[in-house]
Formats: structure tokens, sequence, C-alpha cells
């Protein structure tokens, strides 16, 4: 198992694929660890990609300072790991907590990257959004990890996911408890607590920018995806449908296939990002749907747009 | 060796080698936390903060309490050295670098209820099939819930604006804490054939 070092940390990785390839690197989400992108390894190495995971610092094997982790030390967490890929094509892709961090980096060190995409985050914290993380933060401090978890996952998968595994929740939590630790976890929330929006900053992002949204998500609602896509020049909204805010999980063989094809259009110059709204196929290999012209893609019932 | 207990019982129940081993680590620590925060208590509050003070006695006799009385308790030879290495470690600790010797006690007693309250998961260590009826095992689960609780205190004060000064002085006195009482907890582990999970 190989460690980076950042500082007096250690961070845990892993490379899969070819060597030369070009590289995909998958950021978790808070309560996440690097095993839950198993699926996109295997379909992303099949389809030629090396990929690249890791755990965050205070998260799964890697290092979990005892009082104090700064979003300035994962972006750096993150840089090393860049650099260990050599000079070929990197697409940088995060889930929620591990979208701002990758946002973050594409700010920092955007000449690094061949391609963004941001899933399920945000750039700034409007107040449902900040004051859903208070109340989750009190849960975790009041009920640990496992009242944390019993919240999110109705938040963050459907029905049709929830049903099947209803009688075995103390099983599908399990790992995650397992690995997660609630002084971890809350220094990793409290991170946040002098967060200050990317907003502005969002602009220099020159790079090719898939924004994936989930149509339910809630916790980030395309409200939040929007200002991502209004800011960055060459991106595209893309809506992922019947989705929550855990897609990534939800439907790993959908979004390894978009995040593909993404970057095989980077490559082969077909990208053009033009700030546009897709709905994304329900199954992996369909194709994109442009947003109907003329309506309002930040409604839930299809309301008239404003005009253009 | 398994990062869990057992082999459980046919009743799914923790063998008493190593009910006995974990339970007297844990009485240890938080008696001694007990004992180290009764001192610090006075017997007049005079600040809203030692309310918290005065809670985290009685939850860390409580945790003694119940262990005493839900473990199935055998004689367990290693325990004479053990909890003499373990009571040395918990002795008071000013932490270094923080000229005010009491608030450097105090932040040393803080990095020590700290390491025990995150560092150690005695319910990590309960196998997918151990007994949800069972007093140790409960006992177990809920230790670690209120450690999770007790937790908050340290993180309030450590990362309270009294101390930002010392910054660096309480991470580097927190990390050591942290190490020197996770090596303690493995080693314990060890000898009734579990091997932690290091992260």
């Amino acid at each position: 198992m190989p460690f980076l070092s950042h500082g007096s940390y250690r961070i845990r990785y892993e490379l899969d694929g070819p060597a030369n390839a070009p590289a995909y690197v998958l950021v978790n989400g808070l309560t996440q660890y690097s095993e839950l992108w198993a699926a996109y390894r295997d379909a992303l190495v099949a389809r030629q990609f090396r990929v690249a995971t890791f755990d965050l610092l205070g998260q799964g094997e890697s290092d979990k300072p005892a009082l104090f982790i700064s979003q300035d030390d994962q972006v750096a967490a993150l840089h090393l790991l860049v650099d260990e890929l050599g000079d070929g094509p990197i697409f940088l892709a995060g889930i929620s907590f591990g979208g701002l961090i990758a946002l973050r980096y594409a700010i920092e060190h955007g000449g690094r990257l061949t391609g963004l995409v941001p899933m399920s985050c945000f750039a700034e914290l409007p107040p449902q959004l900040f004051l859903l993380g208070n109340a989750l933060r009190t849960a975790l401090i009041l009920g640990g990890t496992s009242y944390l978890q019993d919240l999110l996952l109705p938040m963050n998968v459907s029905d049709q996911w929830l049903g099947p595994v209803l009688d075995q929740l103390d099983s599908v939590k399990r790992q995650g408890w397992l690995v997660n630790d609630v002084y971890a976890l809350q220094n990793l929330m409290e991170s946040f607590l002098d967060f200050r929006p990317l907003t502005s900053q969002l602009s220099s992002i020159a790079l090719p920018t898939m924004i994936l949204n989930g149509e339910f998500d809630f916790l980030t609602p395309r409200s939040v995806h929007e200002t991502l896509r209004a800011e960055i020049p060459n991106s595209a909204l893309v809506i992922i449908q019947r989705a929550y805010h855990a897609f990534t999980l939800e439907k790993p063989a959908l979004t390894a296939d978009l995040l593909a094809r993404f970057a095989e259009d980077v490559l082969a110059g077909r990208w053009q990002g033009n700030k546009t709204v897709w709905i994304a196929p329900e199954q992996a290999g369909g194709e994109l749907i442009p947003f109907p012209a003329g309506y309002d893609h930040l409604r839930a019932i299809p309301v008239q747009g404003p005009a253009t | 060796m398994s990062e869990f207990f057992g082999p459980l019982d046919p009743q799914g129940r923790v063998p008493p080698q190593q009910q006995t081993r974990v339970a007297a680590f844990l009485a240890s620590a938080h008696g001694a936390l007990a004992r180290q925060f009764a001192i610090a208590l006075p017997a007049k509050l005079v600040s809203a903060w030692q309310t918290e003070l005065n809670a985290q006695v009685y939850h860390e006799a409580e945790i003694v309490s119940l262990l005493l009385r839900a473990t199935s308790w055998v004689p367990d030879l290693a325990l004479g050295y053990l909890s003499v290495s373990w009571e040395t470690a918990w002795f008071p600790q000013p932490t270094e670098g923080i000229p005010d010797q009491p608030l450097a006690l105090a932040v040393g007693l803080a990095t020590l209820a700290h390491a025990v309250h995150a560092g150690i998961r005695p319910a990590a260590l309960l196998p997918r099939e151990a007994n949800a009826n069972d007093p140790f095992v409960m006992a177990l689960r809920r230790i670690e819930l209120e450690s999770g609780r007790l937790l908050q205190a340290q993180i309030l004060f450590l990362k309270g604006p009294e101390l930002l000064p010392h910054r660096d002085a309480i991470s580097a006195a927190l990390e050591h804490r942290h190490a020197e009482i996770r090596k303690l907890w493995t080693d314990a582990l060890e000898g009734v054939g579990i091997a932690v999970h290091e992260s």
C-alpha cells in the first residue's frame, strides 16, 4: 500500500491502469474512502485510463490529524498525488467535499490538468447548505458516525437503492463506520469554519469542465451547480436523471461512462462546453440530451426560462 | 491475529480473557481521567465552562462503573506489568512550549482525554455477529458513543481562542499523546490475539 508524505502525515493512494495512459484522479466525498471507487477503477482502466485514488487526510487509511485539518492541506495532498502521474493528460473528478477540493486544485494548479469534473459540488455555502452542514455536524457530535450515516443515507440515495437493503442497513453502514473516526470527520467538517466562497475565482478555470448534478439532489441542489456553470467558461452542466447527492455510489456504471466519454471527447478535440445544459442518459452508453430550449433547468416543473 | 474480538461463544459473547484485558485498559484510562478531572474540579464553580468539567468527572466514573459490572472478569497475569505501564502513562504531563504552568497542565490533561476519547474505539473491535443484548457488547458501544460526546469538551478547549497562540505546541503534544496511547492500546490487544488496524 503506497503512501505520500505531507509534512509528518501519510496519504494513502493507489494507481491502477497503464502507466502512460491519460489519468483520472478521483477525490472522495466527506464520509468516503477510496475503495468506494472500485467500480470506477475497473471501468476506466478497461477504457485505457490510468486511475489514481486516495484517502484524504482524516479519511480511511491516510493519517488522521488529531485536531486541525485545513482544506489547503487537502489541496497540497492532491498536488502530491498529481505529481506522481507524470506529464500526460490528467482529468480530475471529485464528489461533494472532494469536488470542492478538486475545484480549489483547478483554481490553483489548472495548468496541470486536462479536464475537470465537479460532481454534487458547490463553490459557496448558501443558507440551506450552511444550515444542513451545521446540523450534520451536530448529529455527528451527538450521535456518532452511525447517526450521521442514518441521516445521509436517505438524503443521498434513492428509494430504489435503499429498498432492497433496508433490512441490512447495519451491514451497508459498517465499513464506513469502521474506517471513519468521529474526531477525524469532525475535523473535516470544521475545515469549513473558515470557508471562503470560490465563486469569484471560478472564471479562472480555463479547463474543459463537465459538472454533474443529480436530478433530485437537495443537499447540493441545481442552484449551487448553476454557479459553477455560469462562472466556468468552458463548462457544461449534465443532470443525472433520478439521482440524488451520492449518484457516484448509486450509478457507477453510468457515471464512469460519462467520465470516460468526457475525457475521450476532450482528448479528441470534440469537447465544447459553451455553458450548455444536458440530461444524461438513464443507462451507460446512451445519448446525452440537450436540455429543452426555452425551459428553466433550475425549476422542478416545466416553466419557461428567462429569455436569453 | 484478528482485527476483531473472537472467536465468540455460541451466544455471541466475547471471550472472557479479551473482555478482561480490554475492560482493564479502559477502566485504567477512564479512571485516571475521572481522578484528574475531579482534582481539577473546584468545590464552587466560578465559570460556565466548569459545568462541563463536572459532567466529565461523572461520565468517566460511570464508564468505570459500567465496565466493572458488565465484564466477565478472569485472571490475567499480564495485567500486573501492563497496568503499571498504563498508570505511568496517565501521569499529568504539562504541555511543553506553554509557559503558564496551570494552563500547560490543563492542556496536558485535555490532550490525554482527547487521545482516550478519540483514539480508542472499543466498539470497533466487535465483530458483526456479536450479541447486541450482551452487557459487555452494549457497554463497549455505550463507551464509544459517550467518548465521542465527552471529546467535544476537549475539542472546544484545545481549539479555543485562548490557546490560539500555542497551536503548534498543542498539535505536537496531541499527536504525541495519540501515538503513545494508541501504542498502549495495540500492545494490550495483541496480548489477547487482536491486531488493531493501523490507519
